[in-house]
């Protein structure tokens, strides 16, 4: 018997987070008597900040190690998982780590009876407005609490690696069980509070288990790209370059058709329109050209294409006027301009709702921390011009 | 007396004027908030389409490409990490060669060779010169994100000191592993190669406007010419990634990056540093990188920084620091 | 050969090293784009060339460049662009630029590469040894030595015009021997350009060259779901080169008279009773068809076997040929250190050749030459005589005897 466990998480900012995290279970699971070994995906290296990866563990009561290895090493990416581990529940609105690959489902491996395991503050229900249906019978699990983020020299220590450790022994105490996440962490660090964490994660996940079936999650709306056959492509490693096309207004950008990249998203900007004073530079600075420019001066965002780095919301002089949002708050990539074209007071409310009152700011350097404030509603059109200083408190 | 020219060239007087259209688009596997990207976007919008482009190994090739798609409008090809200038002289010799002999119509087609700080400042550095010795119409644009961080982050002659990679990590013996001072391409390009017109330093977002003019004058100058640009990497400096163009900006404000150009080997200094300079300190505690440093540490980056501006004989060109004024006596320890 | 057409298609003849007479198969092709870096022995070829172009017999782009890697890489990429290019190398010149010879051949760009045969470094050394043209073997490229530099010139022509055929596209090294023949002077006829052209098309990329009126991407970086695709692609254009290389020969007979006879990847001399052949590559075809002569003359029934193309590799072809006799003696002007029986490595692509024939020769090996050694008359005459032993004694098979060598 193997169980697989994959850890689906954010290029850079969880590297180390899901490293350690696929190590301890290969440990834990040994103490167990179990044999394992742990992996990354070596086809996300090198890793982009945000891009959706994965780090695997597999483990076996029965198997030797070599069989485990034959089995489940030196793959590309694996077929099926026992356990799917979602360390920032954006990843729930679909995974494209590369070209080709096709926005996936973040629960396509899980196997009948498996587990989808999420990091978020979330319901069942308000995940699975956005994963894919399942022929079969899941359970989906969710342990409390917010994305870890750090850098890649930091390993950012704010107990998520032990609480997803509990979160797992919660999910299939036969992989790892909670004593012996227990025993593990006391007997490496010494620190209660590690071992509080776990069994505290566990009390919790083990009372979010729900069977998902089949009717429940949506109709997956992307398709899987069927690779060509080696004599189905030109020679020469050609590829024609995107066809040159340009149009001033929502999506006349000509843009690369097979690498939309909104599945690194973790937020997205959302623009008050009427505080919009055009001075080009959301677009200016936007590393993904993620801007169209619209006949009226204003800049259409596409959805599609932005990877919610936030350089707009800090380049822009405005206040109030793009503040970048947690993406699970949207449901489609449609244009916004257009939006607030057709309905402005309408685009406005939906523009507030969706901003609700809490404005995260980052300190520069990452894993450091995050400050919540509360938000402000500026009435429509009030235009109050930011300094540049306060942008770069740190 | 220095005598000033003026490059006639389509300048870009204002941000509204800049070209709407991309070359370089949406859809490539760079990171979030990536500068290296507006370097890719600020140059083929700039140049436009009658463009050939040449990317390097590193980043801005294993990011930008992804099989079988591409991000680029303009066509496009793949070199060897040591070989951005071969590829700009290649080409540029085959479009020359076949224009003259009649093979393809005759035109100006800009071509434009980029390559990353481990590829272009070290690897390729003797390719590059060869290419600024040429008598072709190129342009290499030497994209410094300060390590090899399509490797991961590994420490390049381009990482400053003091810099954290994985080359480089702080240890309990060693605090600071990366002990190299970081070299001066732009300033060695441009003293090595007299018939060279054209050679800058410059970052894609800051002052807006500059790079892409930049880019433009050196297109127009003609002959091969040379850009060297400073790319905050939130991936390898270890910062938020909503924050790569303050990065840049605090760069050249605290005049750790030098930016100016040399046309006709005249100086003209783009943004200067020598006039005012906030304290590198502003800059270096904003990112993961350098969190590792101590006052002292920081103390002597601002020592190294003000040096340049202040007693370089060509401040943040040249580091030559007075040498005619005492050489007409022997240093100590010289035999006669 | 024939005289009707030889007034039409032969201009003059001149004494010509072997690099000249490259040069002269240079100017021919109308090469658009050359890049030079010094290195003995292919570095006259640059001499030469360089003079053609001072001459206005040439118009071509000629770079100096500054070392063998940015050699290889400015014409690779003028070949990106449409433009006929030409290069070459030796010895540890042709390996600083490996990095670039990989990609060109991956790129499938054909740039025609003369390889002036040399021992490796180190000790520094000029003379002739085939590992640095070998180390191409395995990378998707087109490798063919020749014996003179009349061969030189018209292969060439023949080198590009197999090379840009569109069910090729390989970049090709012609290799010849450093100083034997880099630097032997021979009359040699020179062809009219007007032959050249009815023998050579123009170089055309069609849909991969890179323009601003023909918009690509050329290489972008793949994952694991594609390299095995692209090098299935590769793997048939060098199966596909085989027929290529046929139809250029019996084209160029055509245009220029029989000068090549079948199977052209080979020439056989004196082998039709032979039992016991030699095979070898390069300038060891003079002394070893002279010790032929020599041994027919006394009766004994020898050949010799000049390989001209090492890939794509004549597997059917040489198979076919060798079959026929008791026992074959491959001479290798290289090594290949800890390999299989310790031999060479022309005797691992014979053997394995071999392989699927039941009643097979003896094979054995000679390691000889090295490092510009000479190869005499009476070593060949020495090779023979193991050969021959070996005819009659199965248990030789797999010999490796160095020859030429101090004991």
């Amino acid at each position: 018997m193997i169980k697989r466990v994959e850890i689906n998480y954010r290029g850079i900012f969880q590297k180390n987070l899901a490293k350690k995290i696929g190590g301890d279970i290969v440990l834990i699971a040994t103490r167990m008597g179990q044999v394992g070994f742990s992996n990354g995906r070596y086809s996300d290296s090198p890793e982009r900040n945000g891009i959706p990866c994965k780090y695997f563990a597999f483990i076996s009561p029965d198997l030797s190690e070599e069989e485990l290895e034959a089995e489940c090493g030196a793959k590309l990416d694996i077929d099926e998982a026992d356990i799917s581990v979602v360390l920032d529940d954006t990843m729930v609105k679909g995974v494209e780590p590369w070209a080709w690959h096709g926005i996936r489902p973040i629960n396509e491996k899980v196997i009948e009876g498996g587990c989808l395991l999420v990091v978020s503050r979330r319901s069942h229900q308000e995940l699975l407005k956005f994963i894919a249906k399942k022929p079969y019978n899941y359970n989906l699990a969710i342990l409390e609490g917010d994305a870890s983020f750090a850098g890649l020299w930091v390993y950012k220590d704010d107990l998520t690696r032990e609480r997803v450790l509990g979160a797992i022994a919660a999910v299939d105490p036969e992989l790892i069980s909670i004593e012996a996440v227990e025993q593990y962490l006391w007997d490496t660090t010494q620190q209660e509070h590690r071992v509080l964490a776990a069994r505290q994660a566990y009390e919790q996940v083990r009372q979010s288990i729900r069977t998902v079936t089949p009717d429940q999650g949506i109709e997956w709306p992307y398709q899987v790209p069927t690779l060509p056959k080696w004599h189905e492509f030109t020679e020469g490693i050609v590829v024609p370059a995107v066809k040159r096309d340009f149009k001033v207004g929502p999506g006349g950008q000509a843009r690369n058709t097979q690498l939309k990249r909104f599945t690194s998203r973790t937020q997205r900007p959302v623009i008050r329109f009427d505080l919009c004073i055009k001075c080009t530079l959301c677009w200016y600075d936007c590393p993904d050209e993620c801007f169209d420019p619209t006949e009226d001066g204003y800049y259409d965002v596409n959805y599609e294409y932005c990877v919610g780095c936030g350089r707009c919301a800090q380049v822009c002089p405005v206040k109030e006027c793009i503040v970048m949002v947690d993406e699970l708050r949207f449901e489609d990539n449609s244009s916004p301009y257009e939006f607030w074209k057709r309905d402005p007071e309408g685009y406005l409310r939906w523009a507030e709702e969706k901003k609700g009152t809490e404005r995260i700011t980052y300190p520069f350097i990452t894993g450091t921390g995050v400050h919540v404030l509360e938000g402000e509603r500026v009435p429509e059109g009030k235009k109050i011009m930011l300094k540049k200083k306060e942008a770069l408190t740190s | 007396m220095p005598r000033e020219e003026v490059v006639l060239y389509d300048k870009i007087k204002n941000v509204r004027q800049t070209p709407l259209e991309e070359f370089y688009t949406s859809g490539h596997r760079t990171c979030q908030g990536c500068e290296s990207a507006m370097v890719m976007r600020g140059f083929a919008k700039a140049a436009g389409p009658r463009t050939i482009a040449m990317g390097s190994t590193g980043c801005m090739y294993v990011a930008n490409t992804s099989y079988m798609t591409t991000p680029w409008v303009i066509p496009w090809m793949h070199t060897q990490l040591g070989s951005g200038g071969s590829a700009a002289v290649g080409t540029a010799a085959g479009l020359r060669a076949l224009m003259r002999k009649g093979k393809i119509p005759a035109e100006k087609i800009n071509v434009i060779s980029f390559c990353g700080d481990l590829g272009g400042a070290d690897m390729g550095l003797s390719a590059i010169s060869a290419a600024l010795q040429t008598d072709y119409d190129l342009l290499i644009i030497l994209y410094d994100n300060e390590s090899a961080a399509n490797t991961d982050i590994q420490a390049t002659g381009m990482t400053p000191y003091g810099a954290q990679t994985t080359f480089t990590p702080p240890g309990k013996k060693h605090r600071i592993m990366q002990r190299r001072w970081k070299k001066n391409v732009a300033g060695m390009l441009a003293v090595g190669h007299p018939t060279c017109r054209y050679v800058a330093t410059a970052c894609a977002t800051f002052p807006p406007l500059d790079y892409l003019n930049k880019v433009r004058k050196a297109l127009t100058i003609g002959g091969p010419t040379f850009i060297h640009t400073f790319d905050p990497c939130p991936k390898g400096w270890d910062y938020h990634p909503r924050y790569s163009h303050e990065l840049g900006e605090l760069g050249i404000k605290s005049g750790i990056f030098p930016l100016y150009e040399i046309i006709d080997g005249q100086v003209f200094y783009t943004y200067d540093a020598r006039k005012e300079r906030i304290p590198v300190r502003e800059y270096l505690i904003r990112q993961g990188r350098f969190a590792h440093l101590t006052e002292e540490d920081i103390d002597y980056i601002q020592k190294m920084v003000d040096e340049m501006w202040e007693e370089w004989d060509i401040p943040g060109v040249v580091p030559v620091r007075g040498f005619l004024k005492v050489a007409d006596r022997q240093p100590a320890g010289v035999a006669d | 050969m024939t005289t009707r057409t030889e007034a039409a298609v032969w201009e003059r003849e001149e004494l010509l090293t072997g690099c000249q007479a490259v040069a002269h198969g240079v100017r021919l092709a109308d090469v658009d784009v050359i890049a030079a870096y010094p290195i003995r022995p292919y570095t006259e070829v640059m001499d030469a060339i360089s003079k053609i172009i001072a001459d206005g017999e040439l118009d071509a782009e000629y770079i100096i460049a500054a070392s063998e890697h940015d050699q290889f890489e400015i014409v690779k990429h003028a070949s990106s662009v449409g433009a006929r290019a030409f290069a070459g190398s030796s010895g540890t010149g042709w390996m600083y630029g490996f990095e670039a010879l990989v990609v060109t051949a991956t790129d499938r760009l054909p740039v025609l590469f003369l390889v002036g045969n040399r021992a490796l470094d180190d000790p520094g050394a000029f003379g002739v040894e085939h590992n640095d043209a070998l180390a191409v073997r395995d990378m998707g490229w087109l490798l063919c030595w020749v014996t003179t530099p009349q061969e030189a010139l018209e292969h060439v022509l023949i080198g590009y015009r197999v090379a840009e055929d569109k069910r090729v596209m390989m970049p090709m090294a012609l290799a010849m021997d450093g100083a034997f023949l880099t630097h032997s002077q021979h009359l040699v006829r020179i062809p009219t350009r007007e032959a050249v052209r009815r023998f050579l098309p123009p170089y055309d990329l069609g849909e991969r060259r890179l323009h601003p009126d023909n918009p690509i991407s050329i290489a972008p970086q793949v994952n694991e779901d594609w390299v095995m695709e692209i090098r299935r692609q590769n793997w048939e254009a060098a199966r596909r080169a085989r027929q290529v290389i046929v139809e250029a020969y019996r084209e160029f007979n055509a245009v220029f008279g029989d000068v090549y006879s079948p199977p052209y990847y080979f020439e056989e001399f004196m082998t039709e009773d032979a039992e016991v052949v030699l095979v070898g590559l390069g300038t060891v075809a003079r002394p070893g068809r002279t010790a032929v002569r020599r041994l027919r003359e006394k009766g004994h029934k020898v050949g010799y076997i000049n390989l001209r193309w090492f890939r794509p590799f004549p597997t059917v072809e040489l198979r076919e040929s060798l079959r026929r006799f008791r026992a074959v003696g491959v001479i290798d002007r290289d090594f290949a250190h800890g390999s299989p029986d310790d031999g060479g490595v022309l005797l691992h692509e014979i053997r394995s050749c071999l392989y699927p024939v039941r009643e097979r020769p003896v094979v054995v090996n000679f390691i000889s030459g090295l490092g510009g050694r000479d190869i005499s008359i009476a070593d060949c005459m020495k090779m023979f005589e193991i050969t021959q032993e070996a005819a009659q004694k199965d248990s030789l098979d797999g010999l490796v005897t160095w020859v030429g060598l101090r004991e």
